[in-house]
């Protein structure tokens, strides 16, 4: 649904981004991550017909971001990091602006301006002027601006800096809906946390580069050779447990205190599976058997310290 | 202590003063004056001999004059944008919360304003002394000049800083700065300039020296009273720092003109809010700037515009309608002065607004089109622009109506009419051009300005500085050429309202003479210059629209923002 290829950005001498390339499919979320002045912010207003490319191509549905403006705009439903709002609008008339803008009729309008309001709780401040929000009420509104043409895609540039705990949880919810709907969306940001739910893929950028992009578990399985295992069991089986896994020949290493078990595992899925028979089978009780993964911030710290490059 | 300690103008001036532009500013200026005294120098000047007198004197009187005006347009381009600069780059807050005492930061803004502007000033003062030296002027003279340079300096200079205080966009305090300021260095010429043919100077030094400095210094401690307490105590602005603009709530308070939406003639600028979503094939951008944004500065600068230029037309109207008829033109004059000032404000400010509030990402993303965004930013500004403008055209009728002379030649009515309209297309199409082309407001308004002086006041000026001082027909001719970019050629071509009489009474040489200057050939054709204005200003007008929307389309449209 979102292709890039080879997009490069420079501002002067200085090289924004730098030969960037990456695919998202639809249906797909994913999470766009990096330190601040990566290149986030570039990459995405490229997408957003907003920059012209130093050089390199993106697509979005099939139609060229620098070619067919036009018809990406229609398609897309860009949030900028930092935007403004007219004065002496009220809630409901900034709504029914870009809706004009988009050339949605009136009747339509009118019935989606109030999904919108609704669906992003600001029914109760329809009335109020758009530059009187606080700064969450206003990233909620434009959230809701990018939702009023219904677009297959969204692109959203740190959708959830400026709101408080509970609205970034209502956020995450309303991304996990809105992807449930099918739609397409990129969106950058640096809470790692909260990107790692919701996000079936990721991207990390660092000084313009793209370090790495998949999904998580992808991600995880490039960075260590092996897989780490830990399995909780019962007290009187710990014993036994631990010297089937030392003899079992996809282990590496077990270490055990009290009745946990870490050990490093290397094969795949299967692999894990009969494993976990053979403990079974051998009557070990078990109380809890998982990977542990590694959490993203594991991830993005290991990968933005070149551990991959 | 102000200069040791006050970080105000420490960092202004360092930002100031030392850019390349304030030098090829003052570079700038110094070649044009140099180049007025090059034209104007006597030529049969003999070495040694002081036959210059005339000369001189018509040189320092167009040097005091010329600054003065100067004076008078430079000092709101600096010190109009000092506080509502800090307001937009949202620093206003943190200098408000500074330890600084307000006096400090007044005191601070206007030195750094108002440093530039003396230093151009002083800049000519060996061009002052080269006049000196070819005789006629006391050095009293000269000194009398820069006295009333510099308390009108600073006087402007506050006032500017004070509608900055009060306004929370530099285009609004520098219109309102403008509107104030440009009658009050009018009057103040009209008091003490230096007319050599003028006998009475005692009268003229007397104004100068003891009646202007304790005017001003009562102005300066009023205003800089005023200017204190709002920053002391700032009004409520918000958790985020900006003004909501309830209209209701202000009309309550306003002193004088209340704009009403609902009321004609005012619905014609600012229609009603809509209560209900706007009907299908509406141009949102249009529908937005009329309805929503027009008073988003706050109703105050819209009232203040519309008060005082009532206030000014009253005795102009006296005067040059009903007293003096045959001498109209020089109202039509004042309406094409005030629509150069208010022109602009609603233009320049179109394009390089939406990105500096950071909508343009919000609106180029939408499936508006470059041509339907600039359109309605032109007809919103020209809309708002011409109605104000036409507010003044009121008396007109009335005096067409009412005044014999005047009704002899009704017809002029049409074509004034016509040159008032065209100049407010004008200044609203150079200002979106200007707007499309910079990246920062205030750099668009002054830009305008400039384009606007130049384009309707040199050619006149410029043809009555050479008609002073030089004898040859010849620069005269080809400087006639560019009547035709200036309204006021245009108008003051017209026929006044008892020509007829005239021509009656004193013969036909004083009417050739201003014949000769009021008819135009074009293409073979003798046409009379206010015509070859009215054709000349939509083509061109229309030209600058084109290049509008190509700056708009290559430079926002398209390439996007960077
Ligand atoms: N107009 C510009 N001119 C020059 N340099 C620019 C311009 N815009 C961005 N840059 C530079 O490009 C780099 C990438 O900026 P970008 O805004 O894409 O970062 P980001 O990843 O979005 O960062 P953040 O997390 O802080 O939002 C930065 O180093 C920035 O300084
Ligand atoms: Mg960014």
């Amino acid at each position: 649904m979102i292709e890039v290829s080879h997009f490069t950005k420079r501002f002067g001498e200085f090289i924004a981004v730098d030969d960037l390339s990456f695919t998202i499919d639809r249906g797909e979320t994913f999470g766009f991550i990096g330190p601040n002045g990566a290149g986030k912010s570039t990459t995405i207003r490229f997408l957003a017909t907003l920059l012209r490319p130093t050089s390199g191509e993106g697509r979005i549905a099939g139609h060229s971001v620098v070619e067919e403006p036009m018809a990406v705009r229609k398609v897309v439903g860009f949030m900028p990091d930092d935007f403004g709002v007219y004065d002496g609008m009220k809630v409901w008339e900034f709504l029914d602006f870009f809706a004009v803008a988009y050339e949605i009729p009136r009747d339509r309008r009118r019935t989606i301006i109030g999904q919108v309001l609704d669906l992003l709780d600001l029914t109760h401040k329809k009335d109020d002027y758009v530059n009187g929000l606080s700064k969450g009420m206003k990233q909620r509104l434009c959230l809701a601006k990018t939702l009023v043409h219904d677009p297959p895609v969204l692109i959203l540039d740190e959708p959830a800096s400026g709101l408080d705990p509970r609205a970034r949880l209502e956020m995450k919810a309303l991304l996990n809906e809105l992807r449930r709907m099918g739609k397409t969306i990129l969106v950058s940001s640096h809470i790692l946390s909260e990107l790692a739910d919701f996000c079936t893929s990721i991207g990390i950028i660092e000084r313009g580069r793209l370090l790495a992009a998949g999904s998580i578990q992808e991600i995880q399985r490039r960075l260590r050779s092996h897989r780490v295992l830990r399995a909780r069991v019962s007290d009187e089986s710990a014993d036994r447990a631990a010297s089937i896994l030392r003899d079992h020949l996809s282990i590496r290493s077990v270490e055990s205190f009290d009745h946990s078990i870490t050990a490093e595992f290397e094969g795949d899925d299967d692999d894990m599976a009969r494993l976990l028979r053979t403990l079974v089978t051998a009557g070990v009780g078990i109380v809890s058997f998982a990977e542990e993964e590694l959490s993203l911030e594991e991830v993005f710290m290991m990968i933005t310290k070149g551990v991959v490059n | 202590m102000f200069f040791r300690e006050n970080p105000v103008p420490a960092r202004e001036l360092s930002v100031n003063l030392r850019s390349p532009r304030a030098f090829a500013l003052q570079f700038a200026f110094v070649s044009f004056l140099g180049a007025v005294v090059y034209f104007a120098w006597p030529k049969h000047v003999e070495a040694g001999r002081l036959v210059g007198t005339g000369a001189a004197q018509n040189l320092f009187n167009l040097f005091f004059l010329g600054q003065y005006f100067l004076l008078a347009i430079l000092a709101p381009t600096f010190a109009a944008g000092s506080i509502t600069g800090e307001k937009e780059r949202k620093t206003y807050e943190l200098l408000l919360a500074s330890p600084l005492k307000p006096s400090m930061i007044l005191f601070g803004k206007l030195f750094s304003s108002m440093a530039y502007i003396i230093v151009l000033i002083l800049s000519s003062l060996p061009l002052m002394i080269l006049c000196y030296l070819l005789g006629g002027i006391a050095l009293s003279e000269i000194a009398r000049a820069y006295i009333v340079f510099f308390f009108s300096a600073v006087t402007f200079g506050l006032l500017s800083l004070a509608c900055s205080s009060y306004f929370s966009r530099t285009s609004s305090a520098l219109l309102v700065s403008y509107l104030v300021i440009l009658p009050l260095a009018l009057v103040c010429v009209a008091l003490t300039r230096t007319d050599p043919a003028a006998e009475d100077t005692v009268t003229r030094d007397f104004i100068s020296i003891a009646i202007l400095p304790p005017w001003c210094l009562a102005i300066w401690t009023i205003v800089t009273a005023l200017v204190t307490r709002r920053l002391l105590r700032p009004p409520d602005v918000g958790s985020e720092g900006k003004d909501v603009v309830d209209e209701e709530e202000e009309m309550k308070f306003a002193i004088g003109v209340v704009i009403d939406r609902d009321l004609f003639p005012d619905k014609l600028f600012a229609p009603a809010k809509r209560n209900d979503l706007m009907p299908d094939g509406t141009n949102p951008v249009l529908d937005k700037e009329l309805r929503s944004e027009i008073f988003s500065q706050g109703t105050l600068m819209l009232r203040v515009v519309i008060q005082v230029s009532m206030l000014l037309s009253i005795p102009l109207m006296a005067v040059f309608l009903f007293w003096k008829p045959d001498q109209a033109s020089n109202y039509i004059a004042y309406i094409i002065i005030f629509n150069m000032l208010v022109g602009p404000v609603f233009s320049a400010g179109s394009v390089t607004g939406e990105r500096e509030r950071k909508t343009l990402p919000l609106l180029l993303t939408t499936l508006l089109g470059p041509g339907r965004i600039v359109w309605a930013k032109l007809i919103a500004a020209l809309r708002v622009s011409t109605v104000l403008t036409f507010l003044l055209t009121e008396q007109l009728f009335l005096a067409y109506i009412f005044v014999p002379q005047l009704q002899a030649v009704f017809w002029r009515l049409a074509v004034d009419l016509l040159i008032i309209a065209v100049s407010c297309l004008a200044t609203t199409s150079i200002g979106l051009l200007c707007s499309a082309l910079a990246r920062k407001t205030s750099v668009a308004m002054i830009t305008t300005y400039l384009s606007i002086l130049v384009l309707f006041v040199g050619p006149v000026g410029a043809k009555m500085y050479f008609q002073r001082t030089i004898d040859s027909r010849i620069e005269e001719d080809r400087i006639e050429v560019f009547s035709v970019l200036s309204p006021f050629a245009a108008v003051f071509s017209l026929p006044e309202a008892n020509s007829d009489e005239t021509r009656a009474s004193a013969g036909t040489g004083d009417h050739a003479v201003k014949a000769s200057s009021s008819w135009m050939i074009v293409g073979g054709v003798s046409l009379p210059l206010w015509s070859v204005f009215l054709l000349f200003y939509p083509p061109f007008c229309a030209v600058l629209y084109g290049l509008t929307y190509l700056a708009f389309r290559r430079r926002w449209w398209r390439a996007g923002i960077e």
